[in-house]
């Protein structure tokens, strides 16, 4: 491979990682506001959000990124690919993220809450101060696991024309008909991205075993 | 309403699924006395002290804390959360299986309260938390963390944390119920000595001896019903009914 290969598969990999990481970014807030609004249960809301939860998380993410840049323009909107993309990734890592948060408040102890609502805390001082971070940590394995999901599903994105770490291996085979070093150097890069994330995932287990009484 | 009561509960009723728990209890527990509750199990203790500071809400029935309804507001209406917990730090629980704040350690158990509720400036809010972590005999351990902690130790550090709002009243709930045997008597020490300071306390227990020898009043709970209720002395040598004797009988050895 030549320097210009180099350069192509190092773009890609710089595509995959900010249009994941701004997914990953929204995605996980917006899981967490999610989360909270179905704790609230509001009637209508609430079975509106199941609804877009199942949805998102039965539809394959190449099928929603085309179904997300194709229908824009009906709606009068001109999508940027990489809006488009971002969109589609977010969407799909959102609903995934607003179980876990879920899952997580559901199993956080009811003794903890009793004690602070009997210290004079409010719903909220109990959330922020108590439940939060708490929850941070334990929902943090189950929240990287989601994202090295969501950065390995990325390439579906390739399919409204973002070249992105997968898609540039294509590229660069085509000039120089060699389809194989492009790709093992595309794996590694991958590799190297996930395995920041496992590392961040160690650190947060090492905290959470403080909370295991 | 008198200025020298603590917590005043009147015709205090509470069904779980139509099953009734408590019944018509009433009780007035004055300011600096220790007042016991003691019962069989099921027979509604744990839920009447947490009806106090409506961790459960009573069906029927009034509760003052300090002059201070709580449930209701001066309007008469339910309380919403805020005016709840405002109620609610007026007083102090103690839980039997301690429900210290795992990610906090133990100083920072003691002042998240005084901090995030009352307010308070946090130089003051460690002052006062030192004061009373010496008092509970652990201010060996401020930077530790509960899960290194034993059980006397949590619960300690419970009592702390609970007295760090500087509450009207303090409930405690078997606190030494989840105990080792050899861990009973720390606790129990420092309950006392807590009391011999003029804390208003109400005290579940299943320690006789301790009930015995701390109590203002002692209340026996039947069925959910206050079924004697006397000075320590009278109810552990002359029971009126039939059930306490029957009681002190069976929990004597
Ligand atoms: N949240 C609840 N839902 C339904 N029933 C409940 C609930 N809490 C308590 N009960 C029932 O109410 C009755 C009184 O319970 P409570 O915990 O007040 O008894 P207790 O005197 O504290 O007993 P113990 O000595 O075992 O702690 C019991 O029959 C119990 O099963
Ligand atoms: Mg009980």
């Amino acid at each position: 491979m030549n320097a210009s290969a180099w350069s192509m598969l190092l773009e890609g990999a710089w595509v995959t990682l900010w249009i994941s990481g701004v997914s990953i970014a929204i995605g996980v807030v917006a899981g967490l506001l999610l989360a909270l609004v179905r704790l609230a249960r509001i009637p209508i809301i609430d079975q509106i959000l199941v609804l877009y939860i199942s949805l998102a998380r039965a539809t394959p993410l190449v099928t929603l990124t085309l179904f997300i840049f194709l229908s824009a323009p009906n709606f009068g909107i001109q999508l940027d690919r990489n809006l488009a993309g971002i969109l589609a990734l977010t969407i799909n890592t959102t609903a995934f993220n607003a179980e876990i948060w879920r899952s997580a408040f559901g199993n956080f102890s009811r003794e903890q809450r009793e004690a602070a609502m009997s210290m004079g805390m409010t719903p909220w001082v109990t959330f922020r101060r108590i439940m939060f971070p708490q929850l941070m940590i334990t929902s943090l394995p189950g929240l990287v696991n989601e994202m090295s999901f969501l950065i390995k599903g990325s390439p579906a994105i390739a399919v409204i024309g973002i070249v992105d770490l997968t898609r540039v291996t294509n590229r660069i085979s085509a000039v120089t008909y060699e389809p194989l070093p492009p790709i093992l150097v595309a794996c590694a890069l991958y590799m190297a991205i996930i395995g920041c994330l496992v590392w961040l995932q160690r650190i947060a287990e090492h905290r959470a075993n403080r909370l295991a009484e | 309403m008198s200025e020298t009561t603590a917590v005043s509960i009147r015709n205090l009723s509470k069904s779980f699924d139509g099953v009734e728990v408590l019944r018509d209890v009433d009780l007035v527990v004055k300011k600096g006395d220790v007042v016991t509750i003691l019962g069989s199990s099921g027979s509604g203790k744990s839920t009447l002290l947490r009806c106090v500071n409506w961790l459960e809400q009573p069906d029927r029935g009034t509760i003052t804390i300090a002059g201070q309804r709580i449930g209701v507001n001066d309007a008469g209406k339910p309380m919403s959360m805020r005016e709840l917990a405002k109620v609610r730090a007026r007083t102090g629980m103690v839980f039997q299986s301690f429900n210290l704040w795992p990610h906090l350690n133990v100083l920072h158990n003691v002042t998240e309260a005084p901090i995030h509720v009352l307010g308070k400036a946090r130089s003051e809010a460690e002052a006062h938390a030192h004061e009373l972590l010496e008092k509970v005999g652990m201010s060996h351990k401020t930077a530790a963390y509960p899960n290194t902690l034993s059980g006397g130790q949590k619960q300690r550090v419970a009592i702390a944390r609970a007295l760090a709002m500087r509450p009207e009243v303090m409930l405690f709930d078997e606190p030494t119920s989840a105990l080792d045997p050899e861990l009973v008597g720390e606790v129990l020490a420092v309950i006392k000595a807590l009391s011999a300071e003029g804390y208003t306390m109400v005290i579940v227990t299943h320690e006789m001896t301790f009930a015995r020898a701390v109590s203002d009043q002692v209340v026996f709970l039947d069925k959910g019903r206050i079924i004697e209720s006397a000075d320590p002395e009278t109810f552990f040598t002359r029971p009126s009914t039939e059930r306490v004797q029957k009681f002190l009988e069976r929990n004597e050895g």
